[in-house]
């Protein structure tokens, strides 16, 4: 039966068991849209406010099922607007099918009204993209779309529809396509596993690090038994996080710019790194030259180009980390590990001192790690996390016991201020039975604060814990620290919050004093509904420890 | 060091684009570069040579290969 390339589409993202779209209309898309109103049941289609928006729900979407998130924008403008969370995506290999609409074929390249060149300004930050501009090339592109979206390294793909497709019409018989070099993760051999083995056990310093691949490839079980078996110190990236929890001994916390002290320090006194899904970034390794100097690397990705990118691998293991682990474990010998372990103790004595005195000179102000603390304590660790980035981001990092694997989502490799609020509509859509929690500074809430709207119009209940330091905050920090206190261009006036949620009919309250935190944290933990926190925090509070750029780990500053 | 890239891929738009961004991203320069579709056969192949650094060549032709359509990915120094 001939029907619409709109109509294709639609059945085209049901065959691919697509429940939700994130999306905003416009003249390239109408067409798409027509169709959609009348698969109102099968679809749920959320109306952001900008696009961008709909890019990071879509991520945050993606994150907490697993599965690629979807949004669907108009041309032009609306495509442009998408880029920044698409970027995101790259980033963070994070599964994404953003579908864009896009004037009519005839009119490509004439600077048409609302015409850009999508492929040309998506190519460098998407996975794959494609440009549809017939009805019978939709269904194969679709499938070659979620397809390549979530196999191998997850990422985001676009597909760009020329309106004229969305009007022609076509057959439709759903296909699934299987790209065969995605098809394979797995390229190592008995010969592979059993060198690694070796390699741990003869170690007697160790490290493993936690990355994203860990929870993307869901292989906590199996880092939680090479760690105890193997008795073997474990760091986590910022995405690694929430993969293992502090009832795990093994567990040293997270690592990087501003990790523990510990593990940085450490890093460069291990004799053996053992990377697990992640990709050695510059905020994890600080100077490269100067990384884990005594260290043979083990270094476990699927993405192949990773290996020997930052760091010199001793032994790359292409693959899937859990099929990995699987098969490294019967080779693991008891380890005997204890004195290791004990001096990341002994170094984090000395961050709890330095944190101490940090937190002495804020005696009246509330501070940003005790707002943390207290929301993890309230929430018993069970919650999902939305941080958005900055000083917020990274307290929310070290201060938030995460107690359950896939709880902390932020923008780590791209940095996007402004990626929470929207992210948390996408995880509180794909999760309801978990609470989403938003961490976010004043800065970053006014990048995408008209996504309020979209928590109003959907009667989400998310949670929103404002941390108002009247600064951009990481940046100031940063001024303070290596430009003189020059504090230029950071101070910033914000609204009134508390006025501005209620104009949303979101729940709102404000606090600035220390006795206050713990009544209004468990009143805004209570709330059924969706809740503004306002906390006025200490204006030039800092987080440390800290790696400055370019340095070596073990020079991290605690103060 | 002079590099020559020799590349087998699918024959679609946006190939040479994505595969050239790589590049770009690197501030490396094409010195020369030649391509053509192998009739009727869907693949194209693509030569170039570059002066790219010894130790980002090989992360270079990984990631040039992770371009979905790239088939095949070979390259050599080129001897002065
Ligand atoms: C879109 C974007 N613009 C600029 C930056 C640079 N930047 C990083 S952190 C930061 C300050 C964030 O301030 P705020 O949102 O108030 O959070 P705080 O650090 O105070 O917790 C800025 C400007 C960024 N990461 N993203």
């Amino acid at each position: 039966m001939k029907m619409s390339g709109s109509e294709i589409l639609i059945k085209s993202l049901l065959k691919e068991r697509v429940e939700v779209i994130f999306g905003y209309p416009g003249g390239a898309n109408m067409p798409i849209y027509d169709a959609l109103y009348d698969y109102g049941k099968q679809i749920r289609h959320i109306l952001v406010r900008h696009e961008q928006g709909a890019a990071h729900a879509a991520e945050g979407y993606a994150r907490i099922t697993g599965k690629p998130g979807v949004c669907l924008v108009t041309s032009g403008p609306g495509a442009t607007n998408l880029v920044t969370g698409v970027a995101d995506a790259m980033m963070d290999s994070v599964p994404m099918v953003a579908i864009t609409g896009q004037v009519a074929a005839e009119y490509l390249g004439s600077d048409a009204f609302q015409e850009t060149d999508v492929m040309g300004i998506t190519t460098p930050i998407t996975k794959w993209n494609c440009q549809v501009t017939h009805a019978d090339e939709i269904v194969e592109t679709v499938a070659k779309a979620f397809y390549i979206a979530s196999h191998g390294r997850p990422g985001p793909v676009v597909i760009d529809i020329t309106k004229n497709a969305q009007f022609e019409e076509a057959d439709f018989f759903y296909k699934k396509v299987v790209v065969k070099k995605l098809a394979f993760t797995n390229h190592f051999d008995d010969d592979e596993v059993r060198k690694a083995a070796d390699l741990i056990n003869r170690s007697k310093r160790p490290i493993l690090l936690v990355g994203h691949g860990v929870l993307i490839s869901g292989a906590e079980k199996e880092i939680d038994e090479l760690t105890r078996k193997g008795e073997i110190p474990a760091a986590a990236t910022l995405h690694g996080l929430s993969v293992m929890s502090w009832s795990n001994p093994w567990f040293v916390g997270l690592t990087g710019m501003h990790g523990k002290y510990a593990p940085n320090v450490l890093t460069n006194e291990a004799d053996l790194v053992i990377s697990a899904g992640m990709r050695f970034d510059d905020r994890v390794v600080g100077k490269m030259s100067e990384y884990a100097p005594l260290a043979k690397v083990i270094h476990v990705d699927v993405d192949a180009s990773e290996h020997n990118k930052n760091i010199k691998a001793d032994l790359p293991i292409v693959g899937d980390i859990k099929t990995f682990l699987k098969d490294l474990l019967p080779h693991i010998n008891t380890g005997h590990r204890r004195s290791w372990r004990e001096q990341f103790r002994i170094l984090d004595k000395k961050e709890q001192t330095a944190e101490k005195k940090r937190l002495k000179k804020h005696r009246d102000d509330i501070t940003m790690d005790e707002a943390i603390k207290t929301l993890s304590e309230k929430t018993n660790g069970q919650s999902i996390i939305v941080a958005d980035v900055g000083q917020n981001q990274m307290f929310s990092a070290r201060y938030y016991d995460f107690k359950k694997p896939n709880s902390f989502i932020t923008s780590g490799g791209l940095g996007t201020m402004g990626f929470a609020l929207p992210a948390a509509i996408g995880t509180a859509v794909g999760n309801p039975k978990r609470q989403t929690y938003v961490v976010v500074g004043d800065g970053g809430i006014q990048m995408t604060i008209q996504e309020l709207g979209t928590i109003m119009q959907e009667n989400l209940p998310i949670k929103i814990l404002l941390l108002n330091n009247e600064f951009l905050g990481m940046v100031r920090q940063w001024q303070e620290l290596f430009f003189d206190k020059r504090y230029s261009f950071t101070n910033m006036t914000g609204p009134n919050y508390v006025d501005l949620a209620k104009a949303y009919g979101i729940k709102a309250k404000k606090i600035s004093k220390k006795i206050n935190l713990r009544t209004a944290i468990s009143e805004f933990v209570e709330s059924k509904e969706s809740y503004l926190l306002e906390i006025k925090v200490a204006k030039e509070g800092n987080i440390f420890p800290m790696v400055p750029t370019g340095v070596a780990v073990d020079k991290v500053r605690l103060e | 060091m002079l590099y020559t890239v020799d590349i087998v891929t699918e024959n679609r738009p946006g190939v040479l684009y994505r595969i050239a961004g790589l590049l770009t991203k690197r501030k490396i320069n094409i010195e020369r570069i030649n391509a053509y579709a192998v009739k009727g056969k869907g693949i194209s192949k693509i030569f170039f040579t570059a002066d790219v650094e010894k130790k980002v060549m090989e992360t270079l032709a990984k990631q040039i290969y992770k371009v979905i359509e790239v088939a095949d990915i070979k390259y050599h120094e080129v001897s002065h």
